[in-house]
């Protein structure tokens, strides 16, 4: 029998896909944008209450594996990309952003399976207040680079110039994220494995997503990048922020293998 | 003069910082386990460090030279001093992980519960002190997983008892500037040989050989299986000691007789007047003992690192045109 939890995990699958379509329609009939946006937040309710039934049973924040990351990482995405849409009246990059969260919602039901509806024991190396803080981080910071890399996206085709101080201020924010989850990953590794570096791959690739971060924002404030070669530098950075997650769980295994 | 522009400006910065990129990418595809060692990645880093080391001192040299203007602007004041305060955070993790890297030290402990160890004998301390493992155990999930590793650590100096605590996975112990961390575990197995007239008691694991005098037969100590399953052959069905079995082969010279599974306090016959009985087993624990003269630094540039980006990131601007934003910036 189907259990809750996958049933939701189908309907937010559902309304995402739906509401991208919206989306991508709105271009050309502006009026279904809010038809877009209702299903994004029928997806979003939907996804808390994935997140909320998952914690009533597992007692923990959804934060340990991949499953549980992808889903929180999905939701402060779709959250970010709602509020980012309300504060400036523009929804042209929610076809590009809702596509994100589509494909994440398709990794989630064919990468990890067996891991939706299941909360095993934390193995001991995980149990320590330094999680919350190392894996919320992470989130925050690869939802702000989605949201970025979706608005780039979009401004791509339309080649202004003058339009990207907002992809500067959430990149900014996703930046300030990411150092901090990998200062307060580090602390927890010399707390846990006695070594707060070691090269493991996913510490490697999250040094050179920071690397690519920091050299969009040196080059955008001193130098005044704008326009589409700084938009595809932000792409290409989340492109390395998905292969931090995917590939190295996948392709190259480390000490960060269970996450 | 010029060399010192170069390697002291933005550019050189960020073609160095993006060259360490591509080659992290590719080592750490082709050759995870020794590329971060070679002299050329090192070199690159090298090259960062003095980089980040004049852009720093730059720019502290251009704050003070600027004092008095830049005092009208605490903005600009603030966001200067915060450049600084990043740029000289990553320079103090280099030094900290270099010093780290020289003079700091790491080695894995194996130790029995009741054993002591001499740790000057094991690491450069500048105290000698003795550590003893007084109680090593691993409560269970539900399932048979370990839930935790507690090792209870006695540490004495000069005869006198100075400290007892108890440490576990992310819980480590530092004395005298040296930390021990509980890292694994591992088993060892009593058992007792009965060789004709004699016998013995041996201390043995995996992949040990037992010999004897009166029979060319040899016990070979396969596999300890904590929770032995016969479905699951000689996988542990847990890691919980809840059926445990040893795995043995019996040879004659290089002729294999046969495989067994022993349970605990079982005569076992592996000739005439040639027995085998393993009595228990025994955990021992398996510590991570470090000394890292450079953590101070490294510590104090993560806290400057993460102050100083957040500092200038998330503080609120107006929103620039170009000409403005290049002007506003002060360090690099």
């Amino acid at each position: 029998m189907i259990s809750i939890e996958h049933l939701l995990i189908y309907v937010i699958f559902l309304l995402y896909l739906a509401s991208m379509v919206f989306y991508w329609a709105a271009r050309q009939t502006p009026a279904w944008m809010r038809y877009a946006s209702w299903l994004a937040m029928f997806g979003l309710l939907c996804n808390f209450l994935a997140l909320a039934y998952h914690v009533a049973y597992s007692h923990r924040l959804p934060l340990t594996n991949g499953y549980e990351f992808m889903m929180s990482f999905v939701f402060i995405t779709v959250l970010s990309h709602l509020l980012y849409e309300k504060r400036s009246r523009h929804a042209a990059a929610g076809a590009a952003v809702m596509l994100i969260n589509v494909l994440l919602m398709v990794s989630i039901m064919v990468l990890m399976p067996q891991q939706i509806g299941q909360a095993g024991p934390l193995m001991p190396a995980l149990k320590s207040p330094w999680l919350i803080s190392h894996v919320l981080t992470a989130i925050a910071a690869y939802s702000a680079f989605a949201l970025v890399s979706g608005l780039a996206l979009v401004k791509l085709q339309a080649n202004n110039p003058a339009d990207d101080h907002d992809i500067y201020r959430i990149t900014s924010l996703g930046f300030v994220m990411l150092t901090l989850s990998i200062v307060l990953g580090a602390i927890w590794a010399e707390q846990v494995w006695g070594s707060y570096w070691t090269w493991d791959p996913k510490e490697t690739w999250a040094l050179i997503t920071w690397i690519i971060y920091a050299i969009y924002l040196h080059l955008h404030r001193q130098r005044g990048w704008r326009g589409n070669k700084a938009r595809i530098l932000l792409i290409a950075g989340f492109v390395l922020v998905l292969f931090t997650f995917f590939g190295v769980n996948y392709l190259l295994p480390g000490l960060h293998s269970y996450a | 003069m010029r060399f010192y522009n170069y390697i002291s400006s933005m550019n050189a910065g960020l073609i160095l910082l993006g060259l360490i990129g591509i080659a992290s990418a590719i080592g750490s595809s082709l050759w995870p386990e020794m590329f971060f060692k070679t002299v050329y990645f090192r070199l690159l880093l090298l090259l960062f460090f003095v980089n980040m080391a004049l852009c720093t001192f730059n720019s502290i040299k251009k704050l003070v030279a600027g004092k008095k203007r830049i005092l009208h602007n605490k903005r600009q004041m603030l966001r200067s001093i915060c450049l600084i305060m990043l740029h000289s955070g990553i320079v103090l993790i280099i030094v900290g992980a270099s010093l780290n890297s020289w003079w700091g030290h790491s080695v894995q402990l194996s130790i029995l519960q009741g054993d002591t160890v001499e740790i000057n004998r094991i690491i450069p301390v500048n105290t000698p002190f003795q550590v003893k493992l007084l109680d090593f155990s691993i409560p269970f999930n539900e399932d048979g997983s370990p839930a935790q590793y507690y090792s209870t650590l006695q540490v004495a100096s000069s005869g006198q008892n100075e400290l007892q605590q108890t440490i576990s996975v992310n819980h480590p112990l530092t004395f005298a500037g040296v930390k021990f961390y509980q890292n694994s575990y591992g088993y060892l197995l009593n058992a007792g040989a009965e060789d004709g007239e004699t016998s013995k008691d041996l201390l043995v694991q995996d992949g040990d050989w037992i010999s004897f005098e009166s029979t060319r037969r040899t016990v070979k100590v396969f596999k300890y299986i904590p929770h032995f399953d016969p479905s699951l052959g000689m996988q542990t069905k847990s890691l919980e000691p809840k059926n445990p079995r040893v795995i043995y082969t019996v040879y004659e010279g290089e002729h294999m007789l046969g495989v067994g599974t022993a349970p605990f306090k079982e005569r076992i016959k592996i000739d005439e007047q040639t027995y085998i009985t393993f009595a228990q087993v025994r955990p021992y624990s398996i510590l991570t003992v470090k000394t890292d003269p450079g953590m101070p630094l490294t510590a104090a540039g993560g806290i400057l690192l993460m102050l100083g980006i957040s500092i200038v990131l998330l503080m609120p601007r107006k929103k620039p045109n170009r000409s403005q934003s290049d002007k506003e910036d002060i360090a690099s």
